[in-house]
């Protein structure tokens, strides 16, 4: 026999080793482990998680947090234009509207007047 | 014992004997299929478990139009080809990953796959068929797995991938074909 016939009849016997194959047997436990996954899904972290780990929504996710935080320095840079002169101005604003004297500071107890 | 109409209507109610009956009664059938086509015994268990979870959640747009039981195939094969191809997506990632230089450098190395139903004295040989399976196109792989594992008729396989008799003859067709070649690609290599 040569070698062509040899390989023609190994090739028609490995497409023959199917024929009369049986059918795989599923884990008997199939059921439980089903109800299980089930009463875990109810929960519905393990839908949240799944879908947060899809890769395109963690991309998705990435991406806004990283606009997030660059609209934020790009805000706090053109932000600081914008503070008045005198920083303790706000200080006054405060100290006005809880009307107390603004030319007593906490530490100038000689000089306070009883109102 | 009660008939497959009233166990679907049952389980439509969300019965839980019904659905532990159901899953009884066709997690072989199910688990098989899969097995076939993922030839992996994990992933088919998990995905077995994919499957019954579906036929719990959809089994209310189940009307009846086909058998039960190609409706179940139908989402057996759909899930497991779309695994295969959710695997490729992570597999090619993975190479571009390794390009780039950022892990997945490590080359999976996928055992032989050796299906428990073969008889001994196939086993090597049916190993080898079980590989040049592996690189048929999805609709080839599906229509062999159904006929050849589950013994499905032509017609069985047409209404499951819901196609005609006359293609699925096609696909079987093609389906040996290539395989022809590829077994003949893989003697040649090992009859040198």
């Amino acid at each position: 026999m040569t070698s062509r016939e040899k390989i023609q009849q190994e090739i028609e016997s490995t497409l023959q080793s199917l024929d009369g194959v049986k059918r795989a047997e599923a884990n008997p436990f199939l059921f439980t482990r089903i109800k299980a996954r089930m009463n875990k899904k109810a929960n519905g972290w393990e839908d949240a998680f799944s879908f947060i780990s899809r890769p395109i929504i963690a991309v998705a996710i990435l991406v806004i947090v990283m606009a997030v935080n660059g609209w934020a320095l790009w805000d706090s840079g053109s932000a600081g234009t914008g503070i008045t002169a005198d920083p303790t101005a706000s200080f006054s604003e405060l100290a006005n509207e809880y009307n107390t004297v603004a030319s007593v500071n906490n530490y100038d107890y000689e000089n306070m007047t009883n109102e | 014992m009660i008939n497959e109409t009233e166990l679907i209507e049952r389980l439509k109610l969300g019965d839980d004997v019904a659905f532990k009956t159901i899953v009884e009664q066709w997690q072989d059938m199910v688990y098989n299929t899969i097995l076939g086509i993922v030839q992996n015994e994990t992933e088919a268990e998990d995905l077995a478990q994919d499957v019954f979870i579906k036929v719990f959640e959809k089994v209310s747009t189940f009307k009846g139009d086909s058998k039960f039981s190609t409706w179940l195939y139908r989402i057996a094969t759909t899930t497991a080809l779309d695994h295969l191809r959710s695997k490729k997506r992570k597999k090619r990632f993975g190479f571009l990953q390794s390009l780039t230089g950022d892990g997945g450098d490590e080359k999976e190395q996928i055992p032989d796959f050796h299906h428990p139903g073969v008889n001994l004295d196939n086993k090597e040989r049916a190993t080898v068929l079980f590989k040049a399976i592996e690189s048929l196109p999805d609709n080839q792989k599906a229509a062999y797995t159904l006929h050849k594992l589950e013994g499905l008729s032509y017609r069985d396989v047409s209404e499951v991938l819901n196609t005609t008799v006359s293609a699925v003859e096609s696909l079987m067709s093609r389906a040996n074909q290539n395989l022809r070649k590829q077994l003949e690609e893989y003697y040649n290599r090992h009859y040198r």
